[in-house]
């Protein structure tokens, strides 16, 4: 089952402190719902896990990412993402996300993802794949902003440039707290896939 | 009681009596395998491959077997030493009990787990980590045969010969031929018009309410077995099992209790049963297995998946002079396909349908692919849907191409009513047939003209919202397989069997070698003795699908139960009437050619107050035999028909549909069957009810797919179209009676009829929808989606 997502995502915090999250595999990785770097083995490449739990069914993919490029420059990374979990069930995802600065002082998080999804999931999920993985992504990228405006306010050279929408977005959000994505909530996914679904009837995009 | 009021008493055959099976399954009183509890049960389930192809590295049992409850952890391993982790297949070839290094298809059985109870198994299921390598998956079975494709069954290296002829690469099973090549290419080069269709039969599924299972019971003191199984065969399963495990055949008893429907999907055996048998006879205990809809729509026989290239031959005026057909056959990831042995194809060639075909020539080629093995008949005789479905698709392209009405070109090519017995150039002899007066029957009771007329008139005008199409099939089939000297399963020829017993006050029981799965045998059969012996149907019981009480039989499926079971039944009660006959002579005290048969007695001719009903007849045959005759009234008979027979039958369809949305919507279907002489109408007409609407069910909505890793698409009831009464037309059904010659009651057979011809009824009728834009054909199914992107295509919605 293979899903190719192209997806824009609004970040309201600077492209510096934006950059700083991204090009941190490690930090990057807790953005993402349920998952964790469990092992650096150089810069790029590592080893890590996602737990997913829907109903009562729970699977752990552990798998190696390795980073394809980076582009500081572009503001710009690929990565390759190759997991398994025990039960069988394999996914790999090759994702380019690249930063680019909007004229209010946002960023945008341009994400071009290939995942092609095996087993189980692959078999139960096909209709379900895009949503679910739109829902995945959108889980993913509010962490991600969310760990922007958190750098953003640490870190004065991250915020530094930093436009005013951006800035009194961060300024009145609560001080930074350690953001970490809790284990991916199948329930919180099927909820948000049944609003979408009736939001959708009624011409409306959650 | 006169002799009307006698006759109507005795509620034999033609008669609509009611089910006898019915009471205890509206009450929720039936038997089905999953109700059967023994005492010390355990539970089996399944640990299956997440990926369509892929090496097994290793399989860590330990968490598994950590979880308390669990008896045993079983892979392919621990059935080595028993040389049980690969069985024979029906089709020659092996399969995989369990996953032997490598997996050939998503959902394939990787380990069993057994447990105290079901809850625990599937715990325990979840448990067991398998280490696979991903390899290259091949799908489609067309890139199979490509030279460089991955090699799939690498247990077949070096193997060029397999059980139907030379392998001509390492994903190819076989290549099966019949007709006359020479003849049809010859008339192809010298035909006036030739036509040409390629068409997908898609993989569809049985899909049985109930599903597949077991429960196993090994008796290590008596070293006996008993399964209990949903099996549409259970002798030959018990010849199977005896095999496998070396248990005499004496100490083997399969029961199938009652079955929620069969399909062709519960002929084969499974790697489920064999675990199950296999765990019981190492524990000691009675093992139940029952697989989940899930696993019987991915990993139980599916059917069809046939790709096929139709050609016809034909002069400017429609007579057809030579059909050439070439078929790529899915087979899976083992041929598992049930069909008589000799037939790999099974009984395809019987695509030369209903016309007077001179030359005809077919050529199947089965392939290997990382799916599913089966290929079964459901729902039809073997291979038969897709053989009617190609004649009739292809009748069609030609009435197109020819511009001739798509009824005319049927009545101009069918075999004439004297032309039976009638051979066909595929060799298959027609017992009888008059499809003429069948045709005329239906085009008259839809007035057909009118029909056309309308449409028309709705072609012709570009405002209309809907679309319409006419469907016309008018099909014959082949069935009550059959003769031994063509057709045996494993070395067993394809007979069948009954036994009668009439007990001494004249009741009866009868114990048969085939086994019901909602046909309703234990209302019909009974009602051939009633007639043949004159004794009440009410009072005879029928006994079916236990191997320890049954006489040998080759089972239900195939439309053979009547072809060749109730044949069987008709000539055991007429070994019973004759000897009857004798024992009333005795008794009137006059010679047997003295006496004449009446319902339900014998009468000394020109005497109708002197006589003896059959009741009076058993009491004396067991209590005054006359001298040197034995005591006891029952008989056995073991039937091996002569011929197969073949039921007809002209389908027509008509449907709008729904220019802006694609949706279809069926306003008329009109059915009318000639299975010979008619046993029981009601039955008849469920039979015709239920075949029409899985045909509707398979040419609207169901579909196996896959994507391109082998991932299945669609194996729960969510996606797989079961239709309700919400989505099921409404049927119409008539019928004409042409009886088998050579059959003992004239009987042919009549389950199948329905789901063979509506479904190309259906394709025909949405593609004559679009006719006029030049559409030949579409392939199924025929969802909303698919027939929308057709008219968005021709442009005729945005």
């Amino acid at each position: 089952m293979q899903v190719i997502l192209e997806k824009i995502y609004p970040i309201k915090a600077p492209l510096p402190a934006c950059w700083s999250v991204l090009s941190d595999i490690t930090e990057l990785a807790t953005c993402m719902p349920g998952a964790a770097i469990t092992e650096k083995i150089d810069d790029s490449h590592y080893k890590g896990q996602v737990k997913v739990k829907v109903g009562p069914a729970t699977a752990a993919f552990a798998g190696d990412i390795e980073v394809q490029a980076i582009d500081a420059d572009a503001h710009s990374l690929t990565l390759l993402g190759k997991g398994a979990d025990k039960g069988g069930s394999s996914a790999s995802m090759q994702l380019t996300a690249t930063l680019r600065a909007e004229d209010d002082g946002s960023t945008s998080l341009v994400g071009l993802a290939d995942v092609v999804v095996n087993g189980k999931f692959a078999q139960f999920g096909g209709r379900m794949m895009t949503s679910v993985s739109d829902m995945i992504l959108g889980q993913f990228a509010g962490h991600f902003e969310a760990k922007a405006i958190a750098a953003a306010q640490t870190s004065p050279t991250a915020a530094a440039g930093a436009g005013s929408v951006a800035g009194q977005e961060a300024a009145t959000s609560t001080p930074a707290a350690p953001v970490v994505a809790g284990e991916l909530n199948g329930v919180a996914i099927l909820w948000g896939l049944v609003k979408n679904f009736f939001l959708g009837l009624f011409g409306k995009k959650a | 009681m006169n002799a009307p009021d006698r006759k109507a008493a005795l509620m034999g055959m033609g008669e609509s009596r009611l089910r006898k099976e019915d009471a205890r399954f509206i009450q929720g009183k039936g038997n089905y395998v999953d109700d059967i509890k023994m005492p010390g049960m355990l539970h089996m389930d399944i640990v299956r491959s997440p990926l369509a192809h892929a090496r097994i590295r290793k399989i860590n049992k330990e968490r598994a077997l950590a979880i308390p409850g669990v008896h045993a952890v079983l892979t392919a391993d621990d059935l080595k030493p028993l040389k049980l982790h690969w069985m024979p297949t029906l089709a020659g070839d092996v399969a995989a009990v369990l996953a032997d290094e490598k997996v050939h298809f998503q959902m394939q059985e990787v380990a069993i787990v057994i447990a105290d109870d079901r809850y625990i198994a599937a715990d325990a299921v979840e448990a067991v980590e398998v280490e696979y390598e991903e390899l290259p998956v091949v799908i489609d079975p067309f890139q199979a045969l490509e030279p460089n494709a991955p090699v799939l069954r690498e247990d077949l290296a070096g193997k060029h010969e397999g059980a139907h002829g030379k392998r001509e690469h390492h994903n190819h099973i076989f290549t099966w031929e019949a007709g006359d090549k020479e003849a049809t290419d010859a008339a192809f080069a010298s035909a006036a018009v030739t036509v040409q269709q390629k068409m997908h039969y898609p993989r569809v599924h049985p899909c049985p309410l109930e599903t597949c299972g077991c429960v196993a019971s090994f008796d290590p003191v008596r070293g006996e077995l008993t399964t209990y199984m949903t099996s549409q065969a259970p002798h030959v399963v018990r010849t199977v099992v005896s095999m496998l495990s070396g248990i005499p055949e004496s100490k083997v008893r399969i029961v199938s209790p009652d079955i929620g429907g069969g399909f062709g999907n519960k002929v084969g055996v499974y790697p489920g049963y064999v675990c199950a048998i296999v765990a019981s006879i190492v524990l000691g205990r009675p093992v139940k297995w029952v697989e989940d809809r899930i696993e019987n729509l991915s990993s139980t026989a599916f059917a069809r998946d046939y790709f096929m290239d139709g050609e016809l031959a034909a002069t400017t005026d429609g007579r057809i002079q030579a059909l050439r057909v070439n078929v790529v056959a899915d087979h899976g990831a083992f041929d598992a396909c049930a069909d008589p042995s000799k037939f790999p194809a099974g009984l395809f060639h019987i695509c030369s349908g209903s016309y007077d075909i001179p030359a005809a020539h077919c050529s199947v080629k089965g392939v290997y692919t990382n799916k599913a093995p089966g290929g079964v008949a459901y729902r039809c005789s073997f291979r038969v849907t897709e053989a009617v479905y190609l004649i009739e698709r292809m009748v069609d392209v030609l009435a197109q191409k020819l511009d001739i009405d798509k009824a005319e070109i049927r009545r101009k090519n069918f075999i004439r009513k004297e032309q039976f017995p009638y051979t066909s150039a595929f060799g298959f002899e027609y017992d009888s047939g008059d499809y003429h007066t069948a045709l005329d029957k239906v085009l008259d009771a839809v007035d057909y003209p009118a029909l056309r007329a309308e449409q028309a008139a709705k072609r012709a005008d570009p405002d209309s919202p809907t679309l319409m199409g006419i469907g016309l099939v008018t099909f014959t089939e082949v069935v009550g397989a059959g003769p031994s000297k063509m057709c045996d399963i494993l070395g067993v020829g394809m007979f069948d069997s009954c036994e009668i017993r009439v007990h001494p006050t004249g009741s009866a029981i009868a114990r048969m070698g085939t086994i019901t799965q909602g046909q309703g045998h234990q209302t019909t059969y009974a009602q051939i003795i009633a007639t043949e012996l004159g004794i009440s149907s009410e009072v005879i019981q029928v006994e079916e699908g236990d191997t320890s009480t049954a006489p040998y039989g080759l089972g239900t499926y195939g439309s053979r139960s009547t072809p060749v079971a109730g044949a069987a039944i008709a000539m055991a009660a007429r070994k019973i009437h004759a000897k009857a006959k004798k024992i009333a002579a005795h008794l009137l005290e006059v010679g047997e050619n003295d006496l004449d048969w009446e319902i339900d007695r014998f009468m000394v001719k020109g005497n109708g107050d002197r006589f003896k009903t059959m009741k009076d007849i058993a009491w004396a045959a067991y209590n005054q035999p006359p001298a040197g005759l034995e005591p006891g009234l029952e008989a056995v008979h073991y039937y091996d028909p002569p011929n197969f027979t073949y039921p007809f039958g002209i389908y027509l369809c008509v449907l709008d549909i729904d220019k802006a949305t694609g949706e279809t919507s069926v306003r008329r279907f009109y059915a009318l069957d000639d299975c010979g002489t008619r046993i029981n109408p009601m039955i008849i007409e469920g039979q015709i009810h239920g075949g029409l609407t899985e045909g509707f069910a398979v040419a609207m909505g169901q579909l196996l797919s896959f994507d391109a890793q082998g991932n299945i698409q669609g194996n729960t009831l969510m996606d797989y179209f079961l239709p309700t009464a919400v989505e099921t037309p409404a049927w119409e059904t008539d019928y004409t009676v042409t009886p088998s010659p050579h059959h003992p009651i004239g009987a042919k057979g009549v389950a199948e009829s329905p789901h063979v011809g509506s479904i190309p009824t259906f394709t025909a009728a949405v593609v004559d929808a679009f006719s006029h834009l030049g559409v030949t054909h579409l392939d199924m199914p025929h969802t909303s989606y698919r027939v929308w992107k057709t008219a968005k295509q021709l442009g005729l919605t945005r």
